[in-house]
């Protein structure tokens, strides 16, 4: 699968590298998450904890457009790995993976509605509602 | 088992073949050790490896385990290493001390654990949890036993190999030659100079070198016997020799053993000594001084008589009267505590020697002493002088009164028949011990021997003079009377020396004579001649 994936995953490289910047993991302004670490980052996404420093429930969002760099930023891992664990995660019921969005404006759009979500946009696009919780270097 | 010991003490392989593989059963032994300790050593660092390898194997899924604190995971990773029969336990237990998988399996023995830190799989240095794999040593040791076990055996079998290979290398290389040459040596005839012969194939080695010993010894051997039995040949003709000489010689042989007895004696020694047929000296010891009586060696003359090489003669006489008989006896010593004697017959000798001796001392017309004897009769005298002086003995001169005119009147015959005459008389007066000698001419000395009293000399003399009186009968018509003069000197009283006394008894006779013949005069010193 990933051999058939790979001249894709090569062109939106290529295709990206023009735009290339950071990535910013967003919340709701009004989250008491002001700031996180990149380990606390990393154990929501991968799905070890369901629950913000606040204690509020996390609710992590992936972007498909951008889902590829994320987590190759995040814990240098291509899609494929991140997908057999999240495979595996729902297999034995430990939880669920994160919500898919299409694109920024919906991944806006949760979190301005959702105050426990967590969601990453390319660092340009952020909107003043959302405040910047982590910023991912590539 | 004494069978066995039997077998080892008479066979020469099975010994060698035995102390070849005791040997080689403790190298092995040694080298079994040291490979089982290098092997199981081996097995074990191998059966830690491959626990490491399957600890490798599962690392990425106990890693999401263990981020994921996924419990059914743990215990799924966990079923999964138990299913090797090495693992007897595995446990993995997160940093907060939360234990997420503890599986075991019931058999075997527990060993040393590995225990291996988890990092999570999206942060390398972020410890999550702790595996510890414990491996069942019992399946561990079995494997190394299983290895060791087929080292011995295969030892085993190279042992028995080289102890067969031992045996019968021995048996055809060496105990096979030695027994054929034992064989072949037993029935050899040395003595009509047939050799051994070595074995096909060992003539140059040492069993052939064996056998050319053997057959040098056994040349060594025949000669020095022949020689032997020549030495003895000739030793028994020198024995038949020597008997022939011993039993037919006339001297008398014989040997004494230290104490004087005889051991041996030779038929003429027993003509000799008279001994009697029956008489074997070889039962019963006679002692040779019990045979040779007076004259013979002492028993002290035999037992010290030890000087070897140097003879020792006595001269024994044997019986008495006419049948005695004169034996001389020659010593020699042969060794500590035996002699050798030589015993001859010297009657003859010795008689004809007595008579010769008895001729030149005699008087052929009297049969008294002559003038030799007399000097001789003197010397002793004066020997026995010197050792006895208180021993007075009379010394008489006689001198017949104009016996000259006897002889020219009536010839040399009548002198002759006078002399005879007196020389009886002289002798009937005298006794047993005294000496009468013919000086020459008509002189006549007489030797009194222990005579020191003048009135007894005195006495024997008046006899004399008197018995002369008697008219000697030369024929039917001549008579005739003779006188005669005596001279006396006392040794002892008138001088201590033989000559002297002589001379003194001389001059007395010539007093004798000038004081008118036919009368005796004894000496007189000068002071008394004038008194």
């Amino acid at each position: 699968m990933s051999r058939v994936r790979l001249p894709a995953i090569m062109a939106l490289l290529l295709g990206s590298a023009m735009v290339r910047a950071d990535i910013a993991v967003v919340t709701h302004d009004a989250s008491h998450a002001v700031h996180l670490s990149r380990h606390q980052v990393i154990n929501i996404f991968m799905g070890r904890y369901r629950q913000l420093p606040d204690g509020g429930l996390a609710l992590p969002i992936d972007l498909v457009g951008l889902k590829d760099r994320f987590y190759r930023a995040l814990v240098d891992r291509d899609l494929a790995e991140i997908n057999a664990l999240r495979a595996r995660q729902v297999f034995s019921g430990q939880g669920s993976p994160p919500y898919q969005a299409d694109a920024p404006e919906e991944v806006a759009a949760l979190v301005l509605q959702n105050p426990g979500a967590l969601g990453y946009v390319d660092a340009a696009g952020v909107t003043p509602d959302q405040q910047i919780v982590f910023m991912l270097h590539e | 088992m004494a069978h066995l010991i039997e077998l080892f003490r008479t066979r020469l392989a099975l010994r060698t073949a035995a102390i070849i593989l005791l040997m080689v059963a403790l190298l092995g032994a040694g080298f079994l050790v040291l490979a089982v300790e290098i092997r199981a050593d081996s097995e074990q660092r191998a059966q830690y490896t491959r626990i490491e390898e399957l600890l490798s194997t599962v690392e990425r899924t106990t890693q999401i385990a263990c981020f994921l604190g996924d419990r059914e995971l743990a215990g799924e990773v966990a079923d999964g290493l138990l299913v090797n029969r090495i693992v007897r336990e595995v446990r993995i237990i997160r940093q907060t001390g939360d234990v997420l998988a503890d599986a075991r399996s019931e058999q075997g023995r527990t060993g040393p654990a590995i225990s291996r830190a988890v990092y999570s799989p999206f942060e390398q240095a972020q410890p999550l949890c702790r595996i510890a794999l414990i491996p069942d040593q019992q399946r561990i040791d079995d494997a190394v036993f299983e290895a060791s076990r087929f080292l011995a055996v295969a030892l085993l079998l190279q042992l028995a190999g080289v102890g067969l290979c031992v045996v019968l290398v021995v048996v055809h290389f060496v105990t096979r030659p030695i027994t054929g040459i034992s064989h072949r040596l037993s029935r050899l005839e040395a003595e009509t100079g047939h050799k051994l012969q070595a074995p096909r194939g060992n003539q140059h080695d040492e069993i052939g070198q064996l056998v050319a010993s053997v057959n040098a010894m056994i040349d060594h051997l025949v000669s020095s016997l022949s020689e032997e039995r020549r030495l003895r040949l000739e030793r028994e003709v020198e024995e038949r020799r020597y008997r022939t000489i011993f039993d037919s010689v006339e001297a008398g042989i014989f040997e004494l053993d230290g104490e004087g007895r005889i051991v041996v004696a030779n038929p003429a020694f027993r003509r000799l000594f008279r001994l009697a047929e029956e008489c074997d000296p070889v039962r019963r010891r006679v002692a040779l001084t019990e045979l040779a009586g007076d004259g013979g060696p002492s028993i002290e003359e035999l037992v010290h008589h030890s000087e070897p090489g140097r003879a020792r003669q006595w001269e024994l006489a044997l019986g008495s009267g006419t049948l005695r008989r004169w034996i001389s006896i020659l010593l020699n010593r042969l060794e500590e505590g035996r002699l050798q004697g030589v015993a001859h017959d010297i009657t003859e000798r010795k008689m004809a020697t007595d008579a010769a001796e008895r001729l030149a001392i005699t008087d052929p017309l009297t049969g008294l002493g002559n003038r030799l004897g007399m000097e001789r009769r003197l010397a002793v005298i004066a020997r026995h002088h010197r050792l006895y002086p208180e021993r007075p003995h009379a010394l008489v001169v006689l001198d017949f009164d104009h016996f000259k005119h006897v002889n020219d009147t009536w010839g040399h015959q009548a002198g002759d028949r006078v002399l005879e005459h007196v020389a009886a008389l002289l002798t009937t007066l005298v006794g047993q011990r005294d000496y009468l000698a013919r000086q020459g001419g008509d002189e006549f000395v007489m030797v009194l021997e222990g005579q020191g009293q003048r009135d007894q000399v005195a006495a024997l003399l008046a006899r004399f003079i008197e018995l002369l009186a008697d008219p000697i009968e030369l024929d039917e018509e001549v008579r005739i009377r003779m006188g005669a003069s005596i001279g006396v000197a006392i040794l002892g009283l008138d001088t201590e020396d033989v000559q002297e006394a002589l001379h003194f008894a001389d001059q007395a006779m010539y007093r004798a004579k000038r004081a008118g013949r036919n009368n005796w005069r004894f000496h007189q010193t000068t002071s008394e001649l004038s008194g």
